[in-house]
């Protein structure tokens, strides 16, 4: 069985954002609920302020706290490695959007971020929170894939409707390979300058395992003990990982 | 006993809490079917836990906090606290109501919680666990006033069920503390003392509601029985006061390792510091302390420490999540975050709830009833 992982070259993102609004259109997300998201934020002070942007989906932890707090085992990892929610089971407590050390899940009953709130011109039918135009993909609600509903919690899930129907056994999910184009994660699948790859972490000839250990990947707060199945490659060409989880981060 | 010794406000409370079910009750109820938890100034890039929580968290560690007070006759023999155990239980039982409102109205599917929690049981979440221990201290503290309504205050089963909810209530507020102080990623809440923390203000919180009520059960001393004079002349005051310098102490010293700490996370004690509410939240302490010291009447701190109280788990609840989770520029600096319309008529409906819960007791339930001398 694999364990789908991501690396992400910080050195080879340009901060587009064509992965966000590739996902917002593969999972039908709007501005401030994206589940891939690239973040703008500002690194040391006068005079040597710098703008930096950090690349940001869902670690898909190894150990998740996310999963661990949920009292109703509505997120679960997949034996491939996938966090996922069951939309069915969820009782929308909120606590895994408490207790996930990268801010990266979304209760969507909640005023909008941008104005005019676009789910109210395209609002849902029974359960669901809108109806959009164009639907993306199939709604799978116990892997908590397709429209929200209301009253539970979402989140990237590596766009679980892929990735799951790709070959057994394949080592890396990627762009060159035309047969299986399909099956790669919408983020993946658009990122021009290919800053983005997803594959088999316990496959060591897969080109990830040999690009975080080629290149040193590094998790994100890996103090937290989380373990992310997400990698980033910084040579020190300018990006890096942000040193503190944004905000008034102390000096 | 009879209800002609109160000369209290009951009917008024009566009054007053039924107007803030309606109230608070009915707009909540209104608006949240008109718009769901959009209702709420909560968000996925603000605050997770808003005002709800709080209410919730307040009222259920009051409730903890009673039990503990008529704990202190049923379970560990102090016969003093006799004449007003049968009221800190039945105010345990409506505050722990209220709490529960609170949550309710705060979860996006309350109803699926029934099944769902008990079905999963996910044994590494403090919410499980948090969960369970508060559902068997309801059923317990329910079967406990049953039996003190019905003059059973001795028998062997009516003890058992006493330090039966002591224990699960000792266990459950401990829960509720793990599912902060488990948080590491979440450093104001963080810690293994949490728990013990949430013990030291839950007593405290149920000596002054049971003070409070007292008070107003009776009116004012010259109208209380000789015992209720005596213990709220005497060990009554003394309980607080402990119990209630420790907590200041808790207060100051979790203050002074928030703003020392360069842990990420910890910058928000700045911003707790700097706001009025704080100071206001400290002297209403302090100053109740001192009174109570000075033998007074414990009437007002107990009204003192409650708003202070209130404060202090909004304080706990609201900057423990201020400083955003990778937000980038959707959130630069601290979170703000002030609670909606509806969220404050949650919190109404919970204090009408435990007005109008509390006068109907006292109405129905002989509530200043105790066990016969022997
Ligand atoms: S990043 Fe957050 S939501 Fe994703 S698996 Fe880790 S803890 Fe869970
Ligand atoms: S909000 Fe849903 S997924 Fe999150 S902890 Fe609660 S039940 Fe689990």
């Amino acid at each position: 069985m694999a364990r789908w992982g991501m690396v992400i070259d910080l050195d080879k993102c340009t901060g587009c954002q064509a992965c966000s609004t590739a996902c917002q259109m593969e999972n039908n997300r709007l501005p401030g609920e994206n589940y891939q998201d690239v973040l703008y934020y500002t690194e040391g002070k006068q005079p040597t302020p710098v703008l930096k942007w950090f690349p940001r989906p869902c670690m898909h932890c190894e150990e998740p706290s996310c999963m661990h707090v949920c009292p109703t085992k509505a997120t679960f990892k997949t034996e491939d490695g996938v966090v996922l929610i069951d939309w069915n089971k969820c009782i929308g407590c909120k606590y895994c959007m408490i207790a996930c050390p990268y801010g990266v899940r979304f209760y969507t009953d909640e005023k909008p971020l941008v104005e005019p709130n676009i789910k109210d011109v395209y609002p849902g039918e029974g359960d669901l929170s809108w109806n959009p135009p164009y639907k993306g993909p199939q709604q799978d609600n116990a892997h908590g894939v397709g429209i929200q509903p209301h009253g539970v919690v979402s989140k990237c899930t590596f766009c679980y409707h892929k990735i799951s129907k790709a070959p057994k056994g394949i080592a890396d999910l990627s762009n060159d390979d035309a047969a299986n184009r399909e099956f790669v994660p919408a983020c993946v699948r658009t990122c021009a300058p290919t800053a983005r790859y997803f594959g088999d972490l316990d496959n060591p000839k897969s080109n990830v395992s040999r690009l975080i250990s080629d290149k040193r990947g590094v998790r994100l707060l890996d103090h937290t003990g989380n373990k992310p199945q997400v990698y980033y490659l910084s040579g020190g060409a300018g990006p890096a990982v942000p040193s503190g989880r944004g905000g008034a981060n102390k000096a | 006993m009879s209800t002609q010794q109160m000369k209290g406000p009951v009917n008024a409370a009566m009054m007053a809490g039924m107007a803030a079910l309606v109230i608070g009750g009915g707009l909540a109820l209104v608006n949240l079917m008109s718009s769901g938890h959009a209702a709420f100034n909560t968000g996925s890039s603000g605050i997770t836990w808003g005002l709800p929580v709080v209410g919730y968290v307040f009222f259920v560690l009051t409730s903890t906090g009673l039990t503990f007070v008529a704990s202190l006759a049923m379970v560990f023999g102090i016969k003093e606290f006799y004449p007003i155990a049968k009221r800190c239980i039945w105010l345990a039982l409506v505050t722990l109501v209220a709490g529960f409102t609170c949550l309710a109205l705060e979860l996006g599917h309350p109803f699926r919680m029934l099944w769902a929690i008990p079905t999963s049981f996910q044994y590494l979440s403090p919410l499980n666990w948090m969960g369970l221990f508060y559902a068997a201290y309801m059923v317990l503290l329910l079967l406990k006033f049953q039996k003190v309504n019905g003059g059973d205050w001795d028998s062997s089963g009516s003890r058992t069920l006493g330090i039966a909810s002591f224990v699960s209530v000792v266990i459950a507020h401990g829960t509720l503390g793990g599912v902060f102080g488990a948080m590491a990623m979440r450093p104001m809440w963080y810690g293994p003392i949490i728990p013990l923390y949430f013990l030291l203000t839950a007593a405290v919180s149920g000596a002054a509601f049971a003070v409070l009520i007292t008070y107003l059960t009776y009116g004012n001393e010259s109208f209380m029985p000789a015992k209720v004079k005596n213990l709220m002349k005497g060990a009554m005051p003394k309980v607080f006061a402990a119990v209630l310098g420790i907590v200041i102490l808790a207060v100051v010293s979790r203050t002074m390792i928030g703003l020392w700490s360069n842990a990420d996370g910890l910058q928000v004690w700045d911003h707790v510091v700097a706001s009025p509410w704080y100071w206001i939240e400290l002297i209403l302490m302090v100053a109740a302390f001192f009174m109570l010291l000075n033998g007074g009447s414990p009437f007002f701190p107990s009204i003192m420490v409650i708003i202070s109280l209130f404060i202090g788990r909004y304080e706990f609840l609201i900057s423990g999540q201020a400083v955003p989770l990778f937000k980038g520029t959707w959130v630069t600096g601290l979170i703000d975050y002030m609670p909606s319309v509806t969220e404050w008529m949650i919190v109404l409906l919970a204090v009408g709830i435990v007005l109008a819960g509390w006068a109907f007791g006292e109405k129905s339930l002989n509530l200043a009833a105790e066990p016969a001398e022997k």
